[in-house]
């Protein structure tokens, strides 16, 4: 009975122990995200403050007035507005096609494959880890020649060539995964190839497509090197080369920087926020940009 | 005439590859050995002068250049401290987080808010915080009193690297948070419940079961945080433009090629990226494809 009780005492003190280190735990993160989120936060502060009361006491306080004149600012112009229009056309194209071209590619690699097949996938796969500056050069050469240099098409061109490895990749995973019979019987039915990826593969892998939707168009969204290295016109600039052309001329316009910044983030935020959940799956399948 | 099953599944199958293909071929591989023939030639984009064969002159330059020195240096820095920084830090995070937390998916949410974020905003973001006169960090410093607290971060020597690798693992710890806890929540929860009522603590089943079963994230973690160091571009680019000892291979590539038009150089500095990428891809090949189903 006695040793009874005194398990039970024990038990007891140790549920004891364990609130404490969870709470202790709770505390540390609090603590741990908050200091984490400092950096963005004055993004934000920069923002909202005229740079006349961030040269006077600097950024970091509360500040005694908010306003939103760094925003008007920057979507006053004719330039701001016109870089965002290029990314979010530049964006969901090369988002779409690229993907298009990986349903086609992934499903050639998983189900139709040849000899030399193999290899030929490896090759594309490489692709996910080239860090693009060992072809810019030749790429700024070869798009100098054509109609389309200096315009929005060419950085759809090479984003869609760049997503290729990681759509494609991703892809074939999600096509293998689906059960051959499937195939099989829609080829008893006469069906062709293409009818059988368009109405029976692809209805499967709607999921896959969410995920590259997601992460695709937060990379491309984001990029800075191509705009930056192969677009000269400011027509055709996006938002991130945007965002640093304007840093020169303005340089100590912290406030529109500031505000700049936030406008340019919002549409990955908010992909971010609607489909947390693909995006991470993304990140962890098949994760392997960054 | 009626095409054989075979005959039309070869007709899809070049249908399909050849508009993707071409253009990866054109796009990426193509210009891949341009680079290649290019870092063997005295190119400096003039209209006039052809590229002309140089054979190994640019290579042994590099030898010899204490910029491009640096520039390797600082890369491998970069590799050795992406493999500290964001893995450890984003091990941690994920250790942390797994399990019952309550509020976990806010806490995980607002770590790795940051990975969704243009690398140029968050090189704003560090510019509020490294900022001389008014800067986070400064501010900080000149509050608790420090006599010298005007510290130009991103413009001393010593101090540039380091402040730039720390604002990109800022970023990054939050991808090898959300790797690690896919990994973390794969694992058998019964081989923790059995090791714990065989009376393991806590370190002994992390050293014992936690760890060696989170390996294979290890790799995917590891791979990707020593491949985009290699990118490490924007980053440095709108912090200091690799000023104050800072540059790394992309850096110097940009400037080689477009500040001094030295194209055949600056595709020597490529190819030594290259080189390093793959090595990376010849590990990735052989380590994680045997173990890619895990993620399937």
């Amino acid at each position: 009975m006695t040793e009874l009780a005194g398990a039970n005492i024990a038990a007891r003190e140790r549920e004891r122990a364990q609130n404490w280190s969870r709470r202790a735990l709770y505390v540390a993160l609090i603590a741990l995200v908050v200091v984490y989120s400092v950096p963005t936060f004055g993004v934000l502060l920069s923002s909202v403050q005229r740079d006349r009361e961030i040269s006077r006491h600097g950024l970091w306080r509360i500040p005694d007035e908010i306003t939103l004149e760094n925003y008007e600012r920057a979507l006053g112009g004719t330039n701001v507005p016109n870089y965002l229009l290029n990314s979010v056309v530049v964006t969901v194209t090369a988002t779409a096609v690229s993907i298009a071209f990986g349903v086609l590619t992934g499903y050639v690699f998983s189900r139709l494959a040849f000899r030399g097949s193999e290899i030929l996938y490896l090759i594309v796969v490489a692709g996910l880890f080239f860090p693009p500056q060992i072809v810019i050069i030749p790429l700024q050469q070869l798009f100098s020649r054509t109609i389309i240099n200096d315009t929005i098409l060419v950085l759809i061109v090479v984003h869609v060539a760049f997503g290729l490895p990681i759509t494609t990749m991703l892809l074939r995973n999600f096509f293998s995964t689906i059960p051959g019979a499937l195939r099989e019987a829609a080829i008893i039915d006469g069906a062709n190839e293409g009818q059988i990826l368009l109405r029976v593969m692809v209805p499967l892998v709607l999921p896959a497509l969410a995920v590259l939707a997601t992460l695709q168009f937060t990379w491309i969204w984001n990029d800075f090197l191509w705009p930056f290295i192969l677009i000269k016109n400011d027509a055709a600039r996006t938002i991130m080369a945007g965002i640093v052309l304007l840093k020169g001329p303005y340089d100590k316009a912290w406030g529109l920087q500031g505000a700049l910044s936030v406008i340019a983030s919002l549409p990955t935020l908010l992909i971010f926020l609607f489909f947390q959940r693909y995006f991470i799956r993304g990140l962890t399948f098949g994760a392997v940009k960054g | 005439m009626k095409l054989s099953l075979k005959a039309s599944q070869r007709l899809w199958t070049f249908a399909f590859l050849v508009v993707p293909l071409s253009l990866y071929f054109v796009v990426v591989i193509g210009p891949l050995l341009a680079t290649a023939w290019l870092s063997l030639t005295n190119y400096t984009f003039s209209a006039f002068a052809s590229p002309e064969f140089a054979g190994l002159v640019n290579y042994q330059r590099l030898t010899g250049d204490d910029y491009f020195h640096t520039s390797l240096y600082n890369t491998l820095i970069w590799m050795v401290a992406a493999l500290v920084l964001p893995t450890g830090g984003g091990l941690i995070l994920a250790l942390l987080l797994h399990g019952r937390v309550r509020g976990a998916n806010v806490f995980k949410s607002l770590f790795y808010l940051p990975i969704t974020i243009s690398m140029i905003v968050i090189a704003q973001t560090w510019q509020w915080m490294y900022q001389p006169d008014w800067g986070l960090l400064n501010t900080l410093l000149k509050t608790i009193g420090v006599e010298k607290w005007k510290v130009f971060w991103l413009s001393t020597r010593g101090l540039a690297l380091g402040a730039i690798i720390f604002a990109w693992s800022w970023q990054q710890v939050g991808l090898s948070m959300v790797i690690f806890l896919a990994g973390l929540t794969s694992l058998p929860g019964e081989m923790l419940e059995a090791a714990q009522i065989d009376g393991a603590n806590y370190r002994q089943s992390l050293r014992r079961i936690v760890i060696p079963l989170l390996l294979p994230s290890s790799v995917v973690v590891i791979a990707l945080a020593v491949i985009n160091s290699l990118r490490s571009f924007d980053l440095v680019w709108v912090l200091n433009e690799g000023g104050s000892g800072s540059s790394t291979l992309a850096v110097q590539m940009y400037r080689e090629t477009f500040k001094s038009l030295r194209a055949g150089y600056g595709s020597a500095v490529s190819m030594v990226l290259f080189a390093i990428a793959a090595v990376i891809i010849v590990i990735y090949f052989r380590r994680v494809r045997r173990l890619e189903h895990l993620y399937d």
